[in-house]
């Protein structure tokens, strides 16, 4: 029998008994038919790997939009309380409405995503999971890419990465502390996003503050700020 | 597919697919034939009608949700995969009991991963054949062949792919993608392998 049989019989499951110990002595002995089979197990599981790869991504893309006609429906009826309860606002502040209408997560500015170009540097794998709501895994890779290239970009959207994992203290610590370019779009987005988090965490005080600073200069959020404000007061 | 008597089947040719539409079938039969042959529609049904109760079933062993959901779609991965093996054409058992079954080998495989204390006694696990193909070290040629894979020609990747992924054995290609002889198809498919081993190489 051709060597090159015995590698297909293996795959078809159809080797005899005496042709597997042949075969067992033909890899130990050959080291070229070794390679050989080694490379076509690789490529069955290149396939395979390939195959799992795209259907999971299919079944992950069932899980999105679920997610966000429940936040659609949420929204709707967020809406229609605050238009049936205005009066509310008279006498307590609803914090979570509030932000639920102002807030909205920053968009992909940076590296839009393309699939099949086969890059898989870490901005593109970071923005990847950032589009595809996989923001515990945007959260670790932009928080890497900041420590070795110190790019704002990669600062503001760890911080909204913390937004959308709910840890508006370790957001707030990012947007206040961090450095970012003077007169930068991400500048004064970081202060929005800052008072959205003190708006969360339902600290009046620091939102309203955070929002003044931002009334008083030229911004793309100026306009929000006003009216997040004059509903806060 | 044999003519039976009581047993009336015809096949239409699914213009997108090229996969035969069985009519007149039991229905897990039907549904097997369909996961199959990638239909989108039916692979989508069969995932969101089995979920809640895969949760619900998963949900006294202290995982997250997101683990649940995670270990649920490679279930169901690990199903159209053997579908489409063939493995699970004579299935004695529903096949949402099946599939709640390689969820728990894999639950019981997390578990143990995660060097949590295991006991699930309750049942028996199905024969579940699927190798999740975790390596321990840095497989260099796999990476490059994953890549190297989409830049063949569409025959060469229906070939390899109903011979290494589908396990289908040569006479069955040959059947299915209408090679006059072996012969033929055995040279196209050394000729598959050596494109791949020049594209990986050029890298």
């Amino acid at each position: 029998m051709e060597q090159e049989e015995y590698i297909r019989k293996y795959f078809e499951g159809d080797l005899s008994e005496e042709e597997a110990l042949a075969f067992q002595k033909l890899l130990k002995e050959d080291p070229a038919f070794a390679a050989a089979f080694d490379f076509e197990k690789n490529v069955k599981k290149a396939i395979t790997l390939n195959k799992r790869k795209a259907l999971k991504e299919t079944f992950k893309a069932y899980e999105k939009p679920k997610k966000s006609y429940k936040w659609l429906y949420a929204a709707a009826s967020i809406a229609v309380l605050v238009g049936l309860f205005t009066w509310n606002s008279f006498y307590s502040t609803n914090y979570d409405s509030l932000y639920n209408q102002y807030y909205q997560t920053y968009p992909n500015t940076i590296a839009p995503t393309v699939r099949g170009t086969g890059t898989t540097d870490l901005k593109s794998e970071a923005f990847f999971a950032y589009d595809t709501g996989d923001y515990e895994t945007a959260l670790s890779l932009f928080t890497k890419i900041y420590k070795s290239t110190s790019e704002d970009y990669a600062l503001f959207y760890k911080g909204i990465s913390l937004m959308e994992l709910e840890q508006y203290e370790d957001a707030l610590a990012v947007f206040n502390n961090g450095v970012f370019e003077e007169n930068s779009i991400f500048k004064s987005y970081s202060r929005w996003y800052a008072a959205l988090s003190y708006l969360k965490l339902e600290n009046k005080a620091a939102a309203t503050a955070v929002l003044e600073s931002l009334t008083k200069s030229e911004n793309p959020q100026r306009e929000a700020a006003i009216k997040l404000l004059a509903r806060l007061e | 597919m044999k003519k039976g008597k009581h047993q009336v089947s015809f096949f239409l040719i699914d213009l997108f697919t090229s996969c035969p539409t069985i009519v007149l079938m039991n229905n897990e039969k039907l549904l097997i034939s369909r996961l199959k042959c990638d239909d989108p529609v039916v692979i989508k049904k069969f995932y969101e009608e089995n979920k809640k109760g895969f949760a619900f079933f998963a949900s006294r062993y202290q995982l997250d949700q997101e683990a649940i959901t995670d270990i649920y779609q490679d279930a169901v991965i690990a199903l159209i995969e053997n579908a489409k093996k063939g493995s699970i054409d004579d299935l004695k058992s529903n096949l949402s009991t099946y599939l709640f079954g390689i969820g728990k080998f894999m639950i019981y495989k997390k578990l143990k991963k995660d060097k949590r204390t295991v006991s699930i006694d309750d049942g028996e696990f199905p024969e579940v054949a699927f190798d999740m193909y975790e390596e321990e070290e840095i497989n260099l040629q796999l990476a490059l062949l994953r890549k190297g894979l989409k830049k063949l020609g569409e025959q060469c990747q229906k070939v390899l792919q109903l011979f290494y992924y589908e396990e289908k054995k040569l006479d069955e290609i040959q059947e299915l993608l209408d090679y006059t002889n072996k012969d033929v198809l055995k040279s196209q498919k050394s000729r598959c392998l050596k494109q791949l081993k020049e594209i990986i190489k050029e890298r």
